[in-house]
């Protein structure tokens, strides 16, 4: 009898453990779940070139926009030829090998900050996407609207496509494009972390009408197998999230995921905008054979953060590396917008885009690691309270990182003191 | 025959009133035949060093390679950018696939794939590494009979000195940034001439010791009415004092005749440009009077920097800096990397090959002055346009007394930049079983490297 007593009080004392956590926790259970780790996202760009990652192809004619020339920009902005030469020559001191050249910023009217305030500059020109391909999705429903996707599917909706795909920091076969390489790279070397948790109803996970996939953010990093690749298989815990986080309703025809209903979702950007907030968002990925998962998450998302994002990742150092002039993105995104949250006839703040993404079979787990999940839920209730963290470990301000020893600005002293009498003298 | 004499014998006497003691210079009858051990065994000295160059070299992923050879083990072929080093290609080998591993830790661009090679550890934080260089640790095995423990050279002519040595972690070496000061440091005040007739003891050199030697005396005192804590402080303390009465006690002893040794004439000042034919001719200058420093027995270690991990130099008359160009240029599609990203790296391993030819001119017993060297090469990162970490170009140059069997291609993808960072340790003598933490921790050095 005692012995009774005993474990019916452990048994209870286990139960309300039990029901507190749970109560802490999504505790549905789906019939079946897959579970992914994200090992190569970037912008579903269609490359239309045979090979390289510059060369003229059915998506820009002219290939790849050209590197400007910049003492030629400056020229037109106001400096003499000789200042300009200076401003981009290596031994002139002002010019960081880090940061740049921060005088690039003002070439505005009156010396403006081209960075902050675009518009002061005639746009410069970008070329867009001429061709009638693209990857992505139908985000409006419209299939006569838009472009024609690789597969021969009408009405792709992808103007951020349209907008940049010519610019160099984004063209290129997937998976080559500079853009992609280098912030996949970063990802995959633990800057950070996203899963994937697919779940449904059904008894058929490739054909099922109840499905429902869940993007979040985990703090375990990635881990690579001896030839540098992401190792499949590994455990990811859940970190709640308050801001990266995306669920979405969906079915599955013969393994391939597709939306139901749009959701407005913010998922962590490979780029330096790092929020990607996806209005409307939609997906079409496919569970394939081999355990991978593979496709596209695609919404409407605020264009000015894109151009913010590159701006402040430094405006001297994006330019000449990238070959733009910013003003031409800002001008360029704005151009293409095509959609505005409170209605057809409100301000186009937001533009159609789509995230290629490439995930491998991994363990998912709750936040406190205890067990598998078991459903699609939201854990953002259960996230800590937001802290972002800065993108550089030196302050940018307006586009350019200040150098106390050589200010830029509208009344920057260009020339040195020799050279400026010099100039006089003739 | 037994030898009355041996080479650690030192003539003891007085000298104003002053005792001395003056080593005798390495006779010939203290060497074996070949001239390249010392008749009971001992082998010359080996120095070590290591070599840094920004930017890494040309391996991409679309294929490309410029500096991978395919075969491995000896007579690897030298490619397109190691073209530099086919003068001293059987006193090099080459290290590819190895890379650092961050354990979770990010990419710190230009900052976490050397911070892993010389620490051990991929960083927490830019511009710190989270444990001492190695080099400080051999510095401490075998730098302690010469008049610097260390020397820290910066070829780069880059706006701030660049140097990656350190034994906090925080705080790095100050090194000579110019051939003019490399010279002041090494042969200016304080150096004595080897092959001088008329060597005296240095009196300020003697001050110095001799109110070192004061505090020494006071040293049990103070230890034994300390705290532990106070002890750890002290010990630490009375270490470097100890080091230092080494070092200035060797400048007491009358430095072996060497006839290797010239002393050179003082350079002239070099105009600072970052450019890439400047740079070049830093390097090339300075590593003239290094390799005359370490023939003269000034010093066993040395850390070069020939440009640093975000590098300053560029090509004259150019308006695009190395560094920006191996971002910004595409890879061609049809060769399948940079070519002039490529063009440039093999302009950067030209000064690597120009500081080895330098080391291998100077002759020493038998053989040449990089015979009895170890010189630890490596860059920042490896496929720079991402700042990758991923197979990171690394090379031991330099026979190091025998020790290193070179002249091979050590390919070993996936594997730690640690394990050649921990054969380096062993090679020149270190008493080291392991190093590096956490992935890059290791035990396992490079065995087909040893003799």
């Amino acid at each position: 009898m005692r012995r009774y007593v005993i474990a019916t009080t452990v048994a209870a004392i286990l139960s309300l453990f039990l029901s507190l956590s749970q109560a802490q926790q999504p505790s549905s259970h789906a019939k079946w779940t897959r579970t992914y780790v994200v090992e190569w996202n970037e912008p579903a760009m269609y490359y239309g070139a045979k090979t390289g990652v510059t060369d003229p192809g059915t998506d820009c004619p002219k290939g790849t926009n050209p590197s400007p020339d910049w003492v030629k920009v400056l020229v037109d902005a106001g400096y003499t030829p000789e200042e300009a030469k200076w401003l981009r020559d290596p031994a002139n001191p002002s010019r960081s090998p880090v940061h740049g050249q921060n005088q690039m910023a003002f070439r505005g009217k009156d010396r403006a900050n081209v960075y902050t305030n675009p518009t002061s500059t005639p746009d410069p020109g970008l070329v867009a996407v001429s061709g009638t391909t693209a990857e992505g999705l139908n985000l409006d429903g419209d299939e006569n609207t838009g472009f024609t996707s690789p597969t021969g599917e009408k009405g792709i909706d992808n103007n951020f496509y349209k907008a940049l795909g010519c610019w160099k920091t984004y063209r290129g076969p997937h998976r080559l494009s500079s853009g992609a390489l280098n912030f996949n790279d970063a990802m995959r070397n633990g800057a950070w972390t996203t899963v994937i948790v697919v779940a449904g109803e059904g008894p058929d996970p490739m054909n099922d009408d109840h499905v429902k996939v869940g993007f979040y953010v985990s703090n375990d990093k990635m881990v690579k197998d001896a030839l540098g690749n992401i190792a499949r298989d590994y455990t990811f815990r859940i970190a709640p999230d308050a801001k990266y986080e995306g669920v979405l309703s969906a079915r599955t025809v013969n393994g391939r995921i597709i939306s139901t209903a749009p959701s407005d979702i913010m998922l962590r950007d490979p780029s330096y905008t790092r929020d990607l907030e996806l209005l409307r968002a939609r997906l079409d990925l496919e569970m394939k054979p081999d355990g991978t998962l593979t496709g596209y998450v695609g919404g409407y998302r605020p264009w000015e953060a894109v151009y913010r994002g590159w701006v402040d990742a430094r405006g001297t150092v994006i330019e000449v590396l990238t070959w733009v002039q910013l003003p031409a993105v800002y001008y360029a995104l704005r151009r293409n917008a095509d959609y505005s949250p409170s209605g057809p006839g409100g301000e186009k703040t937001h533009i159609s885009f789509a995230l290629r993404i490439d995930a491998l079979p991994a363990f998912v787990m709750m936040p406190d690691g205890s067990k598998e999940v078991a459903s699609v839920e939201s854990y953002k209730a259960m996230a800590p309270r937001e802290s972002a963290k800065p993108m550089f470990p030196f302050r940018v301000v307006d586009g350019i990182v200040p150098d106390p020893k050589y200010p830029a600005g509208p009344h920057a002293v260009i020339l040195p003191a020799s050279s400026s009498s010099a100039n006089r003298s003739q | 025959m037994s030898l009355r004499f041996n080479r650690r014998l030192f003539l003891r006497g007085m000298l104003q009133g002053t005792a001395i003691c003056a080593g005798i210079p390495i006779l010939d009858l203290f060497l074996d035949r070949n001239g390249v051990v010392y008749a009971d065994g001992a082998k010359l000295p080996v120095r070590f060093g290591t070599y840094f160059w920004g930017l890494g070299l040309t391996d991409t992923p679309t294929g490309g390679t410029r500096w991978v050879p395919s075969k491995t083990g000896y007579g690897y072929e030298i490619m397109p950018e190691l073209e530099a080093l086919k003068a001293v290609k059987d006193k090099v080998s080459v290290f590819s696939g190895f890379r650092g591993i961050g354990d979770g830790r990010p990419n710190l661009v230009h900052w976490s794939g050397h911070a892993s090679i010389l620490s051990g550890v991929a960083p927490g934080q830019p511009g710190r590494f989270d444990a001492p260089s190695f080099d400080t640790r051999i510095a401490d095995a075998i730098g302690n009979s010469t008049r610097f423990k260390v020397i820290d050279i910066d070829a780069s002519v880059s706006r701030l000195p660049v140097s990656y040595s350190t034994r906090t972690g925080v705080t790095f070496a100050m090194p000579e940034t110019t051939p003019l000061a490399l010279y002041t440091r090494l042969f200016g005040p304080g150096f004595q001439d080897p092959n001088s007739d008329n060597w005296k003891p240095d009196p300020t050199i003697m001050l110095r010791q001799s109110v070192l030697s004061a505090i020494k005396d006071q040293r049990q005192a103070l230890m034994a009415g300390a705290g532990r804590s106070d002890q750890i402080k002290l010990d630490q303390y009375f270490t470097s004092v100890r080091e230092m009465e080494t070092q200035l006690a060797t400048q007491l002893e009358k430095p072996e005749k060497c006839e290797s040794c010239v002393v050179p004439p003082a350079p002239k000042e070099t105009p600072r440009s970052a450019s890439i034919d400047s740079v070049r001719a830093n390097t090339k200058a300075m590593a003239k009077l290094l390799a005359l420093g370490l023939t003269c027995n000034q010093t066993r270690v040395f850390n070069f920097v020939h440009t640093a991990g975000i590098s300053e130099t560029y090509v004259p008359g150019e308006s695009k800096i190395y560094h920006q160009i191996t971002h910004d240029e595409p890879t061609d599609a049809t060769l399948g990397y940079q070519p002039e990203t490529s063009r440039l790296a093999g302009l950067v391993m030209q000064a690597f090959g120009d500081f080895l030819v330098e080391l291998d001119a100077v002759r020493e017993g038998q053989g040449t002055l990089l015979d009895n060297c170890l010189i630890m090469a490596f860059s920042d990162t490896g496929y720079a346009k991402i700042h990758s970490i991923e197979n990171i170009p690394m090379f031991l140059a330099g026979k190091a007394g025998g020790r290193h069997k070179a002249g091979q291609h050590i390919h070993a993808a996936g594997e730690s930049v640690t394990r050649v960072s921990l054969t380096a340790q062993q090679l020149v003598g270190a008493p080291v079983g392991e190093f590096g933490s956490g992935s890059m921790r290791t035990a396992r050095p490079i065995a087909e490297i040893m003799a």
